[in-house]
Parts: C-alpha cells; structure tokens; sequence
C-alpha cells in the first residue's frame, strides 16, 4: 500500500510541474498526434475498404465462378451449366419452388467520379430473384427499374460518387441509352454499382455467358456437401466458396499490400516519435534533478520515482495520439472513397482508436524506460551535491 | 566557416541529445524520401506517358476482348499511323496467389513501343521462336528466371484447344524496366497464343495499341474510334496514354499525391517540435556563454548563424542519412509486396534530394527562430556568467 502511495504522491508532484517544461513535453505531445493522425487516417481507408468487403453477404450465400477466376468479371459460365448448378440439391426453395439463385453478371462502365478522375462503375445483373437473395436491398427514393425494360436503378454511394448517375440521367449502353429510374440501398458494396435487368443487360451488352452463379443455401452447414458435388461434376469446372470468401479472397491482395505500407509508414514514424520522447524525458529528468534527490532523501524509493517517470511519458504520449486521434476521425470518419469499383465510407472506428492509444502507450514505456533507471539509480548525494 | 569549432563544441556538448535528435530527424526524412519518391515516380510517369500514342479495349466486357478486325479497322482511320495489339495471358506460377501476366504482341508492337526496352532484335526473336517470350529485368528476378530458362504459367483463363491450361515458355532475352509498367512486363508471340487456342476463340485480342500521327488529334480520333464501334458488337473504350496515366487516375482514383504529401509533411512536423525543443534547449543552457561572445564583440549575424548552424547539421546530416536509407528501402519494396500487385518503386530524383535538403533547411530556419529571437533580446550585463 505504502509503495502504492508513493507511486500517487511522487507522480503528482511530478505533473504539477509540468508546466514548467511545457514545450519540452510538447514534443511527445506533437509527435505522437503526427504519428497516430498519419497512421489512423491511412487506416481509416485500409479499414473502409476491408469493412465493406467484409460485410457483403450473410453465411448462406454461395458464390459460384469459373474455375481460377480472380475478379468476377474473369468469371465465364454458360447458361446450360448456370442451370445446372442454380438446381442443384442442397440450394434454398421459395414458396414457389424456383431456386433462390440467380446468374451473376458484372460489367465495368467507364465513367467519371465528381471530383473528375476516371472510374468505372460496376452495373450489375438483377433477375427475379435479386430481391429474395438481397433481403437488406430496399428503394431510397424513385422506382424499381420494369423487368425487361432498358432501364437502370443506381446505389446510394454511386449515386454520390459519380457523375451523370442521378435520377432522370441516361447511361450509354450498346443498345442505347439506359434511363436511371431509382436510387437503392444495400448497406454493402452493392451500394457503390448500379443494377438493370439481367436478361435485358445480357443482350444489350451482348454476353453468351453469365459470370458467375449467386446462390443461398437451404442451410449454413450444407456447405460441403454442395461444394463437394459440385467439383465432383469436371462438367462443370467452376469455383465455389461462401460469398464471404470469395469478398476475402478478392480483397486478399489489396489488405495485404496496404497494410505493409500503413504499417510501414506508421512504424518508421514511431520509431522518429520514440526518439523524441527518449530525448524529452531525459531533459525531463534532468529539470527534475533536485526534486528527485530531495524526494530521495527523505525517504521515497526509488520504484515510485521510476514509475512517475514512466507515467508522464505515457500521459502525454496519449495525450498526443488522442489529438492524432481525433483529426483523423473528424477529417476521414464516415468519407466517402473508392478504389477502381469499390466504392466504400473510411472509418475511425473506437477499436482503432483504442489500438492507436496502444500505440502511444508502447512507444511511451519504451521511450521512458531508460530515463527512468536513470532517474531512480543517480546516487542521491550525488544528485544533491549536482543542484 | 570560423564558427564551426563552436557549433561542434555546442553539439557534442551532450552526445545523446545529438545523436537521438540526428536519429530522429532521419526516419523523418527516410518517410519524406519514400512518400515523395513515390510521388515522383507518379509524376514521371505520367511526363513519359506519350499522347500521341493510344490503345482501345472493350468498352463493357473487359476480359472478353475484341475481335481482330477492330485493329484493322482502326489502322483504316486517317491519322492513325501504326497499329498493334495485344492479347493478355492472365494466370500464375505454381500458387494461385503467385499471379503473373503476359503480353502476346504481334509483330508491330515493336513499332508501336520503341520507347520500352524490348529491341526490335528481341521482338524479332519472339516472331521466330513461337513459344518464346522478353522478360523485364523486374519479373526476370521475381521469378529467378535467366535467358534460357522455362517459364510454366497456369492459366484457367486460356484454355488451348486440347484443353490444357499449362502454358510453357521459352524465356528468350531479358530487357530492362520501364517507368510505364511498374511490375515490369513479359511480351510474347500472339500468333502462337492465338493458334493455340480453341478455333471459336481465335481473332481476338484484349488491346489494339497504335501510334497517330499528330497527338493533338488523339483525343478526336479516339472519340471517332469509339463513335465508330458505339452500336457494333464491339464497343470500345479508346484513349491516349497521357490521359490514361494521368496523376489523377492513379490507383483506382485514390489521390496518392496529395496522401503521400501529407504523409511527408506529417513526418516533418513531428521532428520541428523536437529540433526547435533541442536548440532552445541548447541555447538556454548556453545563455551565458552567448553572452561572453556578445561581449567579445560578436554581432548580431555571427550569433543568429551560430543557432542556425547548429541547427542545421543534424538537419542537414538527419536529411542525407534519412534519404539514404530511403533509396536502399525503396529497391527492397516490391520485394515484400505480393506479387502482380504492381506498386511503382519510389524514384528519389534530384529534385526528391533537392527537396529533403531545401526541407532541411527550413526545419533547421524554423528551429532556430524562437532561441535566436531570445539572443536578440538578451541583457548581455545580466546575462553574463557570475563567478565568485
């Protein structure tokens, strides 16, 4: 208790001078905001993009592609073999007894985001069973497109990102031009693309074959035994994972890629940040000099006097990273942004901000560790003898 | 320089102060040397992207590819001077997460690409040997491959018509990178591709890439091009490689330049603190002694360059060490990256140098403001050491 005591009282005394040596501790303070604001706010986009991959597609749902494809759009199965695979045993019924599956078809639009960089946006096939497959897909504002007709509905971040995809505008297709008739809502990634009647798109587009097959499980745990039927048909000569892991899979690369950088970058910077804190509180234990032998003299051990120094560190090491913190949730938090089709909202969620306070509270201990030996080791006469 | 005596004296007054602040100032410079290195490399590539030389591939279905006769009659439109095209062999090696990807040009592609390091003299190698293929330096080391060498791609996507998806390659020359292509680049026989595919998949092709005569008329003939496909089977989507590389445009419209801008400065504002802290703290333990150097007879312009000196060399060291170490982090980069990922390596170009130093320069100026202010304003009578 009585070491406990001390900790409190020594620690105390200890940040009621530190406005003594404001600008000293400003050091840490700056330092670790630049480092956290840097690495929250490249996280934010890393974090954005794997959230809303990460999101699509509840555990029932079943992804079918061509063998080997890596995005969808590599995806080539012909009609007769999408028939094949949407009847078979183990896929969820309607009422009706048609299969809740349904051909998937992807195609890159060129067009422009608002901000004038060339993009693409994904338009995607949308069958009678689109709805039944996308329960959370509901309208936002217009109407549905008419099924066969030549017309388009466009997600809400599409609708946000790029140009001349409002309500009333006309996308260029091959056979003319499409009129956007509806705005939806999907909360996934589907909210970045535009959706128009499978068949119809087929034909305008001009495509023999689907891309690949979505589908919903009778059950989440038949997923083997569909799978294994399915790669025992070589007919078939497709790919089959949950739609989960298709979405991990195709961001695998990027996530991978994007964290070596953010990492990197956020390492190299504390590593600058650590430095400056070593150099701050060496000063700060020097500044203290007196104050610690005095404290020394009459008695308090040399723990409390360590830990006190540990301590300050530590407060304005977070002190610091939650100003860091802070921008980058204010600036990035909830940013609309795309990469290529994918078209996601950057987060700051509380789980990185409590990684990054982590942060600084590793680069603190590491940074006041060997002032504190220094400061709880100087000999006390000596120290008196200095002042 | 007649002060430097005393600025080293200054320094190495405390060592540990000197050395954690040079430390520090150079992981600083070793983030602003890659982030603005990459942002070069961005830039140069969008210099060297030619406007006069355009490509056209499919409008809606990518990966299905044109058919042959697009670059025939593109090659038909006046203006258009060279054309080639280019079928991609997308697959991998051993891994599915090994992803590789060849270019299967026909012979004009080494017309149309002068300017990458593949010779006419490698080009022609490739039309006589089919199954051969020039390697870039960057993929002839990712995949540990020399001239002589077999290359076996994995490719679900090509099929041959006897229904094999093993590709094996004859690698024939090794050229050198080029800024346009990042990942460096593979080129192959396209006619040996073509041929070896299924007869209902033959005659196509994923690009047609040609060479107009007056870049000023790029963009009109690209539109005439798309026009002219618009309502046939084939619709393209046609533009100059200046438009296509443009900084702009760069991974996938994330605004690199400006992230990798802030990132540098974010690293420099860091450091400022710790600089100006470390001369302010200097100076006041030194009050004294300036003092004695007023008294002497030192005026104002030796006292402020003394401050700024002293600020400068762990600036100016921090900045040449911290870009050091940036050029030898940059080759390593896309070593650790995954493959077929493509990140350009950061270029540190004279300017990138120019600006680390001209940065150094401001940290140290910037450092030095607060002390030298104080200098200025000192009472040498008060401020003079008091001995008994």
């Amino acid at each position: 208790m009585n070491g406990l005591r001390q900790v409190w009282i020594v620690s105390a005394l200890n940040f009621r001078s530190l406005r003594a040596r404001l600008w000293q501790s400003l050091v840490i303070v700056a330092g670790m905001a630049c480092v956290i604001g840097v690495l929250l706010s490249m996280l934010s986009m890393t974090e954005g993009l794997h959230n809303a991959y990460i999101n699509t597609g509840d555990p029932r749902a079943v992804f079918v592609i061509s063998a080997g494809a890596q995005w969808e759009t590599q995806g080539s199965l012909a009609r007769d073999k999408a028939r094949i695979i949407m009847d078979m045993p183990g896929v969820a019924k309607t009422a009706d007894g048609s299969p809740i599956a349904e051909p998937g078809l992807e195609v890159g639009v060129p067009t422009l985001a608002k901000n004038g960089a060339r993009a693409w946006i994904i338009l995607r096939g949308f069958g009678s069973q689109g709805q039944t497959l996308r329960p959370e897909f509901h309208l936002v504002s217009g109407r549905m497109f008419r099924p066969g007709s030549h017309e388009l509905i466009v997600g809400v971040h599409a609708n946000e990102r790029f140009r001349g995809v409002a309500v009333g505008d006309k996308l260029a297709l091959p056979d003319g031009a499409w009129p956007i008739v509806g705005v939806y809502a999907t909360g996934d990634l589907r909210d970045g693309e535009m959706f128009g009647d499978l068949e119809t798109l087929m034909l305008s587009i001009r495509h023999k074959t689907y891309n690949s097959v979505l589908l919903r499980l009778a059950s989440a745990d038949g997923f083997a035994a569909f799978a294994r039927q399915l790669k025992t048909n070589p007919a078939l000569n497709a790919d089959v994972m949950t739609q989960h892991d298709w979405n991990v899979k195709r961001s695998a690369d990027f996530n991978q890629f994007m964290r070596i950088i953010v990492y990197g970058v956020g390492l190299l910077l504390a590593i600058g940040a650590l430095f400056g804190c070593f150099n701050t509180m060496y000063s700060a234990v020097a500044a203290r000099n007196s104050e610690i032998a005095t404290l020394r003299a009459i008695g308090y051990g040399a723990f409390p006097v360590a830990v006190s120094v540990i301590l300050e560190a530590c407060a304005l090491s977070v002190t610091g990273a939650a100003i860091g913190a802070a921008f980058a949730w204010g600036r990035y938090d909830g940013v609309l942004d795309g990469f290529g089709g994918d078209i996601f909202r950057m987060t700051v969620s509380p789980a990185m901000i409590g990684t990054a306070l982590l942060w600084a509270v590793a680069v603190a201990v590491l940074g006041g560790i060997l002032p504190a030996l220094r400061a709880a080791r100087r000999p006390v006469v000596e120290a008196l003898r200095a002042t | 320089m007649k002060f430097f005596p005393l600025v080293w004296a200054a320094l190495t007054r405390k060592p540990a102060r000197a050395v954690l602040t040079l430390l520090a100032v150079s992981v600083a410079f070793t983030v602003f040397g890659l982030m603005i290195g990459l942002s070069a490399t961005i830039d140069g590539v969008a210099q060297q992207a030619r406007a006069d030389r355009l490509f056209s591939v499919p409008r809606f279905s990518y990966d299905d590819g044109l058919p042959i006769a697009v670059a025939q009659r593109i090659s038909s439109i006046p203006g258009v001077k060279l054309v080639a095209f280019q079928a991609y062999i997308p697959g991998y090696v051993q891994n599915e997460r090994n992803h590789i990807y060849l270019n299967m040009g026909d012979a004009a592609m080494a017309q149309v690409y002068p300017d990458w390091q593949a010779t006419p003299a490698m080009w022609e190698m490739v039309e006589h040997d089919r199954t051969g293929i020039v390697m870039s330096r960057l993929q002839a080391q990712r995949w540990h491959k020399k001239v002589g060498d077999t290359l076996t791609v994995i490719s679900p996507q090509t099929t041959k018509a006897d229904g094999s998806t093993t590709w094996t390659f004859k690698v024939l020359a090794i050229c050198n990178d080029v800024l346009l292509a990042p990942d460096g680049f593979i080129f192959g026989n396209y006619d040996y591709l073509d041929k070896s595919l299924p007869l209902a998949k033959q005659g196509r092709v994923n690009e047609v890439d040609y060479v107009v005569a007056d870049p000023a008329k790029a963009v009109g003939i690209a539109q005439a091009i798309d026009q002219a496909f618009a309502s046939s089977s084939s619709p393209t989507q046609s533009e100059n490689e200046k438009a296509a590389y443009a900084v702009s445009n760069n991974f996938g419209g994330m605004d690199v330049d400006l992230l990798t801008h802030e990132i540098a400065l974010a690293g420099l504002g860091m450091i400022l603190f710790l600089t100006a802290n470390v001369i302010a703290q200097s100076v006041r333990e030194r009050f004294a002694e300036f003092a004695t150097l007023r008294a002497l007879g030192f005026g104002d312009g030796a006292v402020i360059a003394m401050v700024v000196l002293e600020a400068a060399v762990p600036c100016l060291a921090g900045a040449g060490l911290g870009m050091v170490l940036a050029a030898f982090l940059a080759h390593h980069i896309q070593a650790i990256m995954p493959p077929g990922f493509g990140i350009p390596m950061p270029t540190i170009t004279a300017a990138v140098y120019a600006g680390a130093f001209a940065s150094a320069f401001a940290l140290a100026f910037a450092s030095a403001v607060l002390p030298v202010l104080r200098l200025m304003r000192m009472d040498i009578a008060t401020a003079l050491p008091r001995r008994a």
